[in-house]
């Protein structure tokens, strides 16, 4: 197979992989199943995919993963902070790359939209969810088609 | 010499800023197409000889963008690069006849964009004293 | 910061073991540059914290990691540019003028992931002095991972990016799931075939251009000298060798005469050597 008809996990993980190597120098080793990926409040960050196949992918996790995850795209050290917008801004690059690789794959004439980010409280549901560690704790990206019929 | 990034992300426009700047260059940055003409506009005759290019932003993109600098005689000396999570084939082609010089796909390491700068001739020192 | 004594010494010692590889004194730089995504992967505050647990856990997992970063080559597409420039406008065109099968043999002596043989295939079709010619191209590794990966010719985004210039990328390469795959085109033109350049080469022919880049680097100087001489009885008598910017014949083997060809050198057999060949 040369091109995806559709993403699945396996191709999420790659792409989450290949980003998390090359700009956030970390590994995005698989949530264990047995530890509760327990979310409690922080972003989400969305971005769409149209074309071939049509959907969006989400990027869910807690404010401190937030802001370590911009601070290590920003290559910042430990001591510094990352204001709010630049939080914002940052994780939503990193899905935004992350979706542009995922809809790369994708067979046909696809298009990506913006990537948008917002504050969350309500935890993604976990069945749908591929978890990876960010040193210890879990950042869950999802896959989610457009209902059928819209 | 200097360089103009065209990304609406900040973060982006940082990462490809610091890895210029370390090439050598000054910086002029742009959230989208459109303040990237104004700001090449505003330039006057000491354009900078390089810009990096998002694909996907608000208000232009980085391919209207690219075709609007080549419309003008006045900026041909400006080196276009993409720099962008756009990566299908069809997409690059489009860029390159739109008149982009080089294309580079996020995600990319910091050696693959001053490997590029050293395709384009734009280093001052060669690529391995970087490495 | 460089890599410290101590350091320095366990990974020589580990490269050596594993693989018969010297690294002497003076490849700090190397050991550092090479081991520095390995410690930052690690959670590692730099190289020497990193190899100070390696020293004392002994994970065989990441002694291997060590070993191999070790010992592959760099994987950039046209590494270095010059050669390449130096094939296009110099060596190609020469012996385009002196070849009358309108056939020309070339071998990748260290091919690793198989970067370098595509990379001196797509300069071939770029020669217009070579349009229509036969390259047939030898492309051989130490490692059976590496030759298996060449062999594939499938490179993730991230090794696309390194060193192809966006045309070329377009031209010779077709995108796979989220990498690419070299055109098969390409790859039917290398043979790949796993080679030990310190054992007897076996019967191969002779090539008109040998690229030995970064390789003789790791031996000791009666190795390096061995595999010298041996490549000269492969070599065509008016044949040309490429070697690593940091590499030379001088002192090693001086059968050896380095020649300039544009921004980069060669290295061709001296003429009064060239009736000794056997």
């Amino acid at each position: 197979m040369t091109l995806y008809s559709a993403p699945d996990q396996a191709l999420l993980h790659a792409a989450v992989e290949q980003v998390w190597g090359s700009m956030l120098f970390e590994a995005a080793d698989p949530w264990p199943a047995d530890v509760p990926a327990d979310f409690e409040t922080g972003l989400q960050a969305h971005i769409e995919i149209r074309g071939g196949w049509n959907g969006r992918l989400l990027l869910t996790c807690n404010s401190d993963v937030a802001a370590q995850i911009a601070a290590a795209l920003l290559g910042m050290g430990p001591d510094e902070t990352v204001d709010e917008l630049d939080v914002h801004d940052a994780v939503g690059e990193v899905l935004n790359v992350v979706g542009g690789s995922v809809k790369g794959a994708i067979d046909g004439a696809m298009t990506l939209g913006l990537p948008g980010v917002r504050a969350s409280a309500s935890p993604p549901s976990s069945e749908e969810s591929l978890v990876v560690s960010w040193r210890g704790s879990p950042v869950h990206v999802q896959i989610v088609p457009d209902a059928e019929g819209l | 010499m200097r360089a103009l990034i065209v990304d609406d992300s900040r973060a982006m426009r940082r990462i490809v800023g610091r890895i210029l700047v370390d090439a050598g260059f000054e910086i002029l940055e742009a959230g989208d197409g459109q303040e990237a003409l104004d700001v090449l506009a505003a330039q006057g005759g000491d354009l900078p000889v390089l810009a990096c290019v998002d694909w996907n932003m608000p208000v232009m993109d980085g391919l209207t963008f690219i075709t609007q600098v080549r419309k003008q005689v006045e900026w041909r000396s400006i080196t276009l690069m993409m720099v962008t999570t756009e990566s299908e084939q069809d997409r690059i082609v489009r860029a390159l006849a739109a008149g982009a010089h080089e294309y580079l796909i996020k995600p990319f390491t910091g050696d693959a964009l001053v490997e590029k700068l050293d395709l384009l001739g734009l280093l001052p020192t060669t690529v391995g004293d970087h490495s | 910061m460089t890599i410290g004594h101590e350091a320095f010494t366990f990974v020589r010692e580990l490269v050596r073991a594993e693989s018969a590889i010297v690294l002497e004194p003076g490849k700090e730089y190397l050991v550092e540059s090479r081991l520095v995504p390995l410690a930052r992967q690690g959670g590692h505050k730099d190289v020497d914290a990193f190899v100070a647990e390696l020293s004392t856990r002994r994970n065989p997992a990441a002694m291997r990691l060590v070993v191999e970063a070790l010992t592959t080559n760099e994987t950039s597409w046209f590494r270095d540019t010059d050669p390449f420039t130096a094939l296009r406008q110099t060596v190609f065109p020469a012996l385009a003028k002196t070849r009358s099968k309108r056939e020309i043999r070339v071998w990748a002596a260290a091919c690793s992931s198989g970067q370098e043989p595509y990379s001196i295939l797509m300069t071939a079709q770029d020669t217009p002095e070579l349009s229509g010619w036969k390259v047939d191209m030898l492309a051989t590794d130490l490692s059976l991972e590496m030759l298996e990966r060449a062999r594939k010719g499938e490179y993730s985004q991230l090794e696309v990016n390194r060193g192809l210039p966006a045309t070329t990328l377009v031209r010779h390469f077709e995108r796979l799931g989220l990498g690419w795959r070299i055109s098969p085109a390409l790859a039917a033109q290398v043979q790949f075939r796993q080679l030990n350049l310190m054992r007897p080469f076996p019967a191969m022919g002779k090539f008109d251009v040998i690229f030995l880049r970064n390789v003789l680097i790791y031996f000791d100087l009666a190795t390096k000298r061995d595999i010298l001489r041996r490549v000269r009885q492969v070599l065509a008598p008016d044949g040309h060798l490429f070697l690593g910017a940091a590499e030379m014949t001088m002192g090693v083997d001086d059968a050896w005469e380095r020649v300039p060809a544009g921004r980069s050198s060669v290295y061709r057999i001296r003429e009064e050597q060239r009736t000794c060949v056997p």
